[in-house]
Parts: structure tokens; sequence; C-alpha cells
């Protein structure tokens, strides 16, 4: 299978550790990544400012796609969601595809729809399947039980044609058992991490992340597990500032789905980036020798 | 170009506003006509606890067309876009799609956006991404760059001024 991986804005710019791990477990999986050029920011980001822009910036990333006849994957939720609204919109509704066009027209693309649109979660559990995870795994992790966390975007609106169900979403559950790895149910686990507030409500936005993080530690989870670059951002980066905007002193490992997955297919950490994480992600015991 | 040039660049086009009062009226009339104040968006909202944020109300307001109201108030700013509010509707009412054409029309108004998306906008529109590449701290206390990892390098834009242009033009286009 191959995908052309759209890398968004935070994931190549900051979130490093994501697209190493992503690039060093994909291929073991049967997974060729594609690197296309011209990609930009999908346009999210920028919606409250304006939505014919988010539509418009949409567009141009999925019509580089059709240009090469390749589908995506796309790792970042907030991304996916842009893109498979930005589809919704231009396949149902001929008027707006023929303006949009025009202008893409403008940097010779054109916007046709034929991609399909991939994230890690769906990616890894509908199409590599488990049983391919089972048979890679070559490492016994640790006996973890580890918070599930989605992600909003992936998650809602269930309209867009989310990857993973919207109230009760299991499929990062049944692969991190694939490795291994146990994920009980917690009643904070479809909540936001905050992320969205911090270019405008920073202390508020932090006090989210805190909160939830509090949450998973004291309901006895060794860590998180997530597979969102913002999130990342939130629960591992801003962890310590995080916590303390809520008075609590969170000590929360942190990592990324496939930071976890390269660690259990017996991949060196640094190749997975695990030294990028800054929570506490020594304490899992997760490195050492592959059996 | 900053969102005030652009608002300046949006309101020589005359119908801009009337474009966006359109989307919110087809909201009224197809959309929150159907709310029946069961608050179940409220009470599941992220911001609510933290922000006071009421999304039934927001709703209540567009009823009955208290928009410039909304424009003004900061309230609007402070939805977390987590689409509980679109999901859960029992009548399938979205406040969150509200709160956007309501924040769309106050940056068309000219009003001061609040916090970085001045700057994310402007990043955008310079190299296509919301920031560039940047170095970020290890957990053994050193720094590393993308070019450090051994990851490909970002492609980025093929023609970054045809992009701006483009851009540009849609950033004040009618929606
Ligand atoms: S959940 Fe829907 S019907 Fe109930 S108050 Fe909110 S918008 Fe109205
Ligand atoms: S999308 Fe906004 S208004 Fe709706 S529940 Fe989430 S924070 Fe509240």
């Amino acid at each position: 299978m191959k995908l052309a991986l759209y890398p968004g804005c935070l994931m190549p710019t900051e979130q490093y550790a994501y697209e190493m791990s992503i690039r060093e477990t994909l291929p073991l999986m049967g997974v060729e990544i594609v690197d296309l050029p011209g990609f930009s920011c999908c346009g999210e980001p920028l919606k409250s400012i304006n939505q014919m822009l988010t539509l418009h910036m949409s567009a141009r990333n999925l019509s580089i796609a059709d240009r090469e006849g390749i589908d995506l994957l796309v790792p970042c939720p907030m991304c996916h969601l842009a893109l498979s609204e930005a589809k919704n919109i231009l396949d149902g509704n001929g008027e707006m595809k023929k303006r949009i066009n025009a202008k893409l027209r403008e940097e010779g693309l054109e916007y046709i729809g034929k991609q399909r649109l991939f994230h890690i979660i769906d990616l890894v559990h509908d199409e590599i399947g488990l049983d391919t995870i089972r048979e890679r795994v070559k490492k016994t992790l640790p006996d973890l039980n580890m918070a599930a966390h989605y992600g909003c975007h992936i998650l809602r609106p269930s309209e867009m044609g989310r990857p993973v169900d919207s109230e009760n979403p299991r499929k990062m559950e049944a692969i991190l058992l694939s490795l291994g790895v146990r994920s009980e149910d917690y009643a904070e686990k479809l909540d936001c991490c905050g992320g969205p507030l911090l270019p405008n409500h920073p202390e508020t936005s932090l006090a989210k992340t805190g909160q939830k993080l509090q949450a998973v530690s004291e309901q006895g989870f060794d860590g998180m597990v997530l597979a969102c670059p913002w999130c990342q951002k939130m629960f591992d980066s801003k962890q310590t500032k995080a916590a303390e905007s809520v008075g609590s002193r969170a000590h929360v490992p942190v990592l990324y789905l496939t930071q976890l997955m390269g660690l259990a297919f017996g991949i060196d950490d640094a190749k997975l980036g695990l030294n990028l994480n800054l929570s506490p992600v020594d304490d899992l015991g997760l490195k050492g020798e592959v059996e | 170009m900053s969102i005030t040039d652009m608002t300046s660049m949006a309101e020589a086009q005359s119908d801009l506003r009337s474009e966006i009062n359109k989307r919110l009226e087809r909201l009224i009339l197809g959309v929150s006509d159907y709310c029946y104040q069961c608050a179940k968006c409220t009470s599941g909202c992220e911001s609510h606890k933290l922000l006071e944020l009421e999304p039934h109300q927001i709703v209540a307001l567009l009823k009955r067309g208290l928009i410039d109201e909304m424009v003004n108030s900061e309230i609007i700013w402070t939805c977390m876009s987590c689409f509980k509010c679109k999901e859960r509707c029992p009548q399938k009412v979205p406040p969150v799609d509200i709160l956007f054409a309501l924040k769309n029309l106050t940056v068309l108004t000219g009003k001061q956006v609040p916090g970085d998306y001045t700057q994310m906008l402007q990043s955008v529109m310079s190299i296509g991404y919301i920031q560039d590449r940047q170095t970020v701290p290890t957990r053994s206390g050193d720094t590393v760059k993308r070019e450090d990892l051994g990851l490909p390098v970002l492609s980025g834009l093929q023609d970054p001024n045809g992009f701006q242009n483009i851009i540009t033009a849609s950033a004040v286009e009618k929606i």
C-alpha cells in the first residue's frame, strides 16, 4: 500500500517524534510513504477567521493528491477533519466545486476528489489489521494500563465520517491490546485537551489539559497514549505548566501510539524520537533488549 | 498582509457582510428554529465550566436575531471547537457552526481579533504553515532541529508569491 504523507503544520515543524515514529513503523507494516511537494496548512486553525479560506486551503492540498492519483495519510486529526469536510462540501455542492476549482486553476491544480483519507488509527486497525500488528511484535512490553486519548477531531462530528465511533471509540484500545498493553475506560476519555484555546485563552487552555492529566493520574493509569500532535503538545510538551495551573503535580508519561508500536516492534527508541517526549516516559520501563 | 488590511479590502466589497448575514439567517431559519432549549449542548460543553460559554444561549440569541450583541462579545471566542454540542444535539442544531459564522463576521467587521490568530494567518500567507520549523528541547536537556533528526527536508510551497496572492484573494472573498 502506497500513501502520500500529508504532514500538516504542527507535526513537521515541532512534533517531530510523531513523524519519526510514523516513518519508522509504517514500512514494517507494508505501507510505503511517499512525500509530495507543495503541501500547505489545511486551513483549520484559521476557521474562526474565515471558513472560505479553510475550504480553499483544504481543497488545494487534496488537489495535490488528485494530481498524483494517490491516497493520503493524514496523521493530524485536525487536518483530517478539515480535509474530510472539504471533500464533503465539494463532492456535494457542484457550484462550490466550480468556484474552488477556479481558484485552484491559478496554481495549476484541480480538485477531483478521488483520494481516500486515512488517519493512523483507522489505517492500522482497518487496513493493515491487528493480525499483522501481532506478527510484528518482537518485544514483550511491561504490563501497562494506558489511558487512550483520541483527540476531538478524530471523534466528532460523526456527520463528517470520522474514522472511529464518536461516543464509544474502541480501535485504539484494540491496537494497544494487540501490542500487549491494556487500556481501561475512564470517564474523561472523550474530553478535549484544551489545545484549540491556546491562541487566545492560554491559561484556560492549560487548565483544561491539567484537569485531564489529573484525572488520568488519579485513576491509576501508567500513562497516556495518543495520536494527535496538538494533544501531544498539550499533554506532553506542556505537562509541567498544565499540571501547575490546576495545582497538581501530575507525573504522567505520554507518548504517541506509533512510538509505542515502534517499541513493541523492537525499533530503537532514538529512532522513534522518544528523547523528544518531555513527560516522564522513562518511568514506563519501555526500553531494554528485544527478545 | 494583516487581518486589518484584509478587512479593509473586504469592506470594499459592499455585499460581504450581507453574505455572512445570509449564512446566519439560514442558520436561524433552517436550524436554530428546531432548538427546544434543552441545554444538552451546554451540559457537555468543554468551555462551559471554565469560561461560562453556554451554547444553548448562543442559539437562543441567534433565534432572537441578536447578532450584533454576540459579534461584540468576547464569549464567542471561548469555544474550543470540540464539536460535542453538534454531535449530541437531539435536534441536529450545530451551535459550534453558529459560533464559527459569528467569529467570521466579527473579523469582517474589522473588530480586534484576539490572541495569536493574526500571527498564524501571517505565517500561513508567507510560508504556507502556521509556523516555521522549531528548535525543540529534549528530555535530556539538549535542543534539536528538524535537520538533526534524519527527517526528510520539508518541501513546502513551490511558488510562495503566487500562493500568497491567491490565498489573499480567497481570504476576502464572499462566503
Ligand atoms: S442541545 Fe440542541 S436543542 Fe438542546 S439547547 Fe442545545 S442546540 Fe438547542
Ligand atoms: S464546540 Fe464549542 S460550543 Fe460546542 S461544546 Fe465544544 S466548546 Fe462548547
